[in-house]
């Protein structure tokens, strides 16, 4: 089942006077417990996708539905509760609360939904446990090495159970081991939880571990092909 | 909690710029405070002595009296009038005072005074001037004694124990001509009054002046200074209009309150330069942590964190900088002002003769005020300004783009 489509989707900037195609014309389609890549070159319009489908940025033309909920119609503030709600997010750089600890920073998300605290407690505890991180839950972002962080940003993004999980060029800022145990983890949630993840990347091991692997170049998707994963050598 | 907690830490990121903005606002909130405590403090003792030397806080008088001052303007004193008064719970005592200019005259010299029938011990509850005595002591109610101020002793060359004569005009055109034994000489802290006053008793004034059961004015003191205008406004409705005027200080010293007024013109406009001085520098700070932070408000807003709570926690990071700021100025401030409350500045040499030849009911110290209202109105001011300075980052969040953030 779809939980994401979009129709006619673009998007257009304005550079000065000149307009830039960032997005055109697309039709896409993702079920729910893919792990799919977007990949191409820098400026194919990748993570303008992304933004799109996350409801950061509103297309110039064209609709994206999220279960039936066509999120371009909301309003600003609708579309903030949707997020928070309904949709993950992993950035390239992290982007943790440096004034939190890494607790803090997963239990933020539930707090801001207006969980329960012990209920925040355990679900907290929980995902950094599963994330590898049990034993630094009152580290700061910056006692923890980048890999650290990133985890600590995949539990943030796993914790108010989302529909889907949009991650901007996860390993882009890791090294090979850190990288490879990142997507050990996200690829354990996606098998036990089912939980959908899409990837902007330039990162080739990410796009080996895809399963669905979106081409795109010139704003346009070029290539959309189902694959074999490549099993993982640890 | 959630919002305190995260405003809290954000204040303490850069922990030097935060301290520094915190020591910029308590400077500013000391010497704020001092300035206007020793204006109030000022104006308080120039108006406290203006009134109990002089006016007192509220007179009644005849209609006529504030226009044309003369014996035919009186009123009658009498226990009727004083039972009407005293009725009111605000009204503390009475002060009945009948006055007049008249020559005084000695063996070797003669001058113009003012003559003033007091009621002694009225006048002690007042303004404590038997503690003024400098030499002999004051009269009885009907001695035919007479109390001198030092000026006026001094350019009639009299001392305690010699005559003094006074002549001149009593009530409705009779003639009036006294001799007095002088009982005493008080130093007065009005230098005008000092040089011209008579003190007599008031049997005797009304006696000399053709005028029994009258007087001029009537002072009435409240139990609080505070409730000056409230008991005017009151005393008006109650009384007959035709017969008694009540008037209170701000109206008998018009030139005082002007000068008041003008003083405090100045001090809003120091203190004022003063707050932009500090407003910007806390917009700095703000502005700086604000722009810094661009990326992680992109980040907050994408993560499902609303526009308006995240205005709140930059609310609540201003307004807990200017807290800390406005706290750490009034302890210290309350301090320094409690000290000088109870041991205000002496004047001396140039500067001291100055203050006294200025009169106004200046004394050569510089007295100064521990209202609370005046670390109140610091805090309240300072709380206004960081609010409109938070209005910068708040309409930052309010428009941000999401992409331009990200890209920041």
């Amino acid at each position: 089942m779809a939980i994401i489509t979009t129709h006619g989707l673009s998007k257009v900037y304005q550079a000065g006077k000149v307009p830039v195609h960032a997005l055109r014309d697309v039709d896409l389609s993702i079920e729910e417990g893919e792990f799919t890549s977007i990949v191409g070159p820098s400026g194919s319009g990748k993570t303008t996708l992304l933004n799109q489908l996350g409801g950061l940025d509103r297309p110039s033309s064209g609709e994206v539905w999220v279960d039936g909920c066509n999120i371009s119609a909301l309003k600003d503030s609708q579309l903030i509760d949707y997020r928070l709600r309904h949709i993950g997010f992993i950035f390239q750089s992290y982007n943790l609360l440096p004034v939190f600890t890494a607790a803090e920073n997963v239990a933020f998300i539930l707090l801001l939904q207006g969980e329960k605290k012990d209920r925040i407690r355990q679900r907290v505890s929980e995902l950094l446990t599963e994330v590898g991180l049990g034993d630094r839950m009152d580290a700061r972002p910056r006692e923890l090495s980048g890999g650290q962080q990133q985890r600590v940003a995949v539990a943030r993004a796993l914790a108010s159970r989302p529909r889907f999980i949009l991650a901007d060029e996860p390993t882009a800022n890791l090294d090979s081991q850190s990288a490879m145990k990142l997507l050990d983890i996200m690829e354990k949630m996606n098998r036990e939880h089912r939980m959908t993840f899409i990837f902007s990347t330039h990162d080739q091991r990410v796009i080996e571990r895809a399963r669905r692997v979106i081409r795109m170049v010139d704003g346009a998707i070029e290539s959309d092909q189902v694959q074999q994963p490549e099993p993982h050598q640890a | 909690m959630l919002y305190l907690s995260l405003a809290w830490r954000n204040l303490w990121r850069n922990a030097r710029r935060t301290l520094i903005t915190l020591a910029s606002i308590a400077f500013a909130v000391v010497l704020a405070l001092w300035v206007s405590s020793m204006n109030r403090g000022s104006h308080q003792l120039m108006v406290d002595n203006l009134s109990r030397f002089h006016t007192g806080f509220i007179q009644l008088q005849e209609p006529a009296w504030l226009d044309e001052p003369s014996l035919d303007h009186t009123l009658t004193y009498d226990p009727a009038l004083q039972q009407q008064l005293l009725a009111d719970t605000r009204l503390d005592y009475l002060v009945p005072r009948l006055e007049t200019f008249m020559l005084a005259g000695g063996a070797e010299q003669v001058r113009g005074a003012m003559v003033l029938g007091v009621d002694a011990a009225a006048e002690q509850q007042l303004n404590g001037l038997q503690e003024r005595l400098i030499a002999g002591e004051f009269f009885q109610p009907g001695d035919g004694r007479a109390v001198l101020t030092e000026g006026l002793a001094r350019r009639l060359q009299l001392t305690v124990g010699d005559e003094l004569v006074l002549l001149g005009q009593g009530r409705f055109a009779s003639s009036a001509a006294g001799l007095f034994e002088v009982a005493g000489v008080v130093r007065h802290p009005l230098r005008e009054l000092d040089n011209q006053l008579v003190y007599l008793s008031l049997p005797d004034a009304q006696w000399l002046l053709s005028a029994e059961q009258q007087v001029s004015t009537l002072l009435l003191t409240p139990h609080q200074l505070q409730q000056t205008d409230a008991l005017v406004s009151s005393l008006r409705q109650s009384l007959d209009a035709q017969r008694h005027r009540v008037v209170p200080w701000q109206e008998l010293m018009p030139e005082v309150l002007g000068a008041i007024q003008f003083d405090l013109a100045q001090q809003n406009f120091v203190l004022g330069t003063l707050y932009m001085v500090i407003g910007f520098g806390l917009f700095g700070t703000i502005l700086m942590m604000t722009l810094e932070r661009t990326r992680e408000f992109g980040v907050l807003i994408s993560l499902g964190m609303q526009r308006y709570r995240l205005s709140l926690v930059l609310l609540l990071e201003t307004l807990m900088l200017t807290l800390l700021g406005v706290l750490a100025g009034c302890l210290p401030g309350w301090l320094l002002l409690r000290h000088f409350h109870h041991n205000p500045i002496q004047l001396g040499g140039d500067m001291a003769q100055v203050f006294e030849d200025m009169g106004m009911g200046l004394e050569p110290i510089l007295p100064f005020a521990l209202d609370a209202d005046l670390f109140i109105t610091q805090g309240l001011v300072l709380f206004v300004l960081s609010f409109l300075i938070c209005l910068y980052p708040v309409l930052r969040v309010l428009r941000l783009d999401l992409m331009t953030a990200a890209r920041s």
